[in-house]
């Protein structure tokens, strides 16, 4: 995968930070609170050399990926049984149908009740979050698998196993990674607001103490490495699923 | 014919008096009805007939993805319920029949992973790969290939399992014809130099002539073996001289003729 520098939208995107530079140099715009990019990045670079960015990152980044991991495995192992059982799909689907549409963050007075303000409550807010994506994908990923593969797979005489994993699972392989990939973002997102209300600790958490503590230079600074670090977990698992996926034809094409 | 035991035919698969039916939201459909037909081991069957007249479904009753609804169908005497072993199906739109994530190599090598040790494997999928003239894209992926080449990688994927019957569901159906005629003359070749048996279905006349050492001809609704016609062309067979031979057109004009009344006589 070459890194492509596009010119012309990041010329755009330093003109813009120029304007934004210039309206609150030149007075144009009077608003206490919105520094100009030159003082988020000093404080960027403040807060890097300090440490505490990488300290409250790597708190923001633990809790997505084990967050992130327990809700693929458990998307992965439902949605493969309500793909392949049609009685699993019968008696379940409509409790799930009742659950998902309700928001994450609405469980959150009930989590944190549970388990308190604790790194525990931000994992199964993430969890909880970030678990239908994986299922739901999985298992359309499953069901839509074409009839003709099955029978591919008895005229061949393949086993119960073999089938399962040499066809249903790399046929709904590309469903289970875009499912992987939405639960990603998701778990970035529920991370921090938890990491906001219910668990002290993280970029969320900073972003609010330096609202509270009046440093709206180094508040700007977190939010655009959150920014960063969405991206760079996309990009990660784009370059991760490419090499895991090499034979399906979407990988080859640019999906990012 | 190969499948002469002291002058008989040995006959392989046994179908007597099959019926099929299927369960349809407005009541029970009719697809066969009282199939008595024999396959021969050796023998180049094809079958024929209009579309609806249950060519497939005969076909997977006896590539045993189907089940009956009545009569029996044995290979090799015993009573078929599943894909018996030595019995392999190819279908006709091998864009959904072959995993389009494995390499042309990988899908060949599928039937025998797991079962056979690894270097009987590579021997046996390289020369599936020859027999169909594929060895120069083994590594490619399907979906890289044109159709023709795809489908030659189904029919490698099962003459590596070298099978006894190989099954084939309009196979050369939605190809070219030049296509087509190069695709006939390689499986002629793969017919002589095996002795596996064929079951081919078509809907192309001029091909189950070509092809056939027995032509039936299914029809009506729900579909009878209308008629059983021996090809007695000359083999090897020739595109140009075979189809210019006088039998040759007797036979397409018999069949056509046959085609015609079962279709007519249904109130087409």
């Amino acid at each position: 995968m070459a890194i492509k520098l596009n010119i012309p939208g990041t010329l755009t995107i330093l003109a813009l930070a120029a304007l934004w530079e210039l309206v609150v140099r030149s007075g144009a715009v009077t608003f206490e609170y919105l520094p100009p990019p030159s003082v988020i990045l000093s404080s960027w670079r403040t807060l890097i050399a300090s440490g505490e960015m990488a300290i409250q990152t790597l708190h923001t980044l633990r809790s997505i990926l084990i967050g992130w991991t327990v809700a693929t495995a458990i998307g992965v192992g439902i949605g493969l049984l309500l793909g392949l059982s049609s009685f699993a799909r019968n008696w379940s689907l409509a409790s799930f149908d009742v659950l998902r549409p309700l928001p994450a963050i609405a469980f959150l007075p009930l989590a944190l009740l549970l388990f308190n303000f604790s790194l525990t409550t931000e994992l199964v807010l993430i969890i909880y979050a970030s678990v239908w994506p994986v299922l739901i994908n999985t298992m359309g990923g499953v069901t839509s698998v074409a009839s003709r593969l099955y029978d591919v797979s008895r005229t061949l005489r393949l086993t119960r196993s073999q089938t399962l994993l040499k066809i249903i699972i790399p046929a709904a392989a590309p469903a289970i990674v875009t499912g992987c990939r939405l639960s990603m973002g998701l778990s970035l997102i529920m991370a921090i607001i938890a990491e906001m209300i219910a668990n002290p600790h993280g970029l969320g958490y900073a972003v609010i103490s330096e609202l509270q503590a009046m440093q709206p230079g180094r508040m700007f600074a977190y939010v655009l490495f959150i920014g960063l670090l969405s991206l760079a977990l996309n990009a990660g698992l784009v370059w991760t699923s490419r090499h895991f996926l090499s034979g399906h034809r979407w990988a080859k094409n640019d999906h990012a | 014919m190969e499948g002469r035991v002291g002058g008989e035919l040995e006959p392989i698969f046994e179908c007597r008096d099959l019926d099929y039916s299927i369960n349809l939201p407005t009541g029970p459909r009719r697809i066969l009805d009282g199939i008595t037909l024999d396959v021969y081991r050796g023998e180049f069957l094809t079958i024929v007939g209009g579309s609806g007249t249950g060519k497939t479904s005969l076909l997977r009753l006896l590539g045993g993805l189907t089940r009956t609804t009545g009569g029996s169908i044995c290979f090799r005497a015993k009573a078929v319920d599943g894909p018996p072993d030595g019995v392999v199906v190819v279908f006709q739109d091998y864009s959904h029949a072959l995993l389009q994530w494995r390499t042309v190599i990988d899908n060949v090598a599928l039937g025998l992973e797991g079962r056979v040790v690894a270097t009987t494997l590579r021997e046996r999928v390289t020369k599936a790969l020859e027999m169909v003239g594929l060895q120069h894209c083994a590594s490619d992926y399907p979906w890289q290939l044109s159709g023709g080449m795809q489908q030659r990688v189904q029919i490698a994927r099962a003459l590596a399992l070298q099978p006894e019957v190989l099954m084939m569901d309009e196979p050369f159906g939605a190809l070219d014809a030049m296509t087509k005629a190069i695709l006939q003359d390689e499986l002629l070749r793969v017919h002589r130099d095996t002795g596996t048996s064929f079951v081919f279905i078509t809907h192309d006349i001029d091909e189950a002539v070509y092809l056939g050492d027995r032509v039936i001809v299914l029809g009506g609704s729900p579909g009878r073996i209308y008629k059983s016609i021996s090809i007695k062309l000359p083999r090897p067979r020739d595109q140009i001289t075979s189809r210019q031979a006088a039998a040759f057109l007797a036979y397409r004009a018999e069949i056509h003729a046959a085609v015609r009344e079962s279709t007519r006589s249904d109130g087409y």
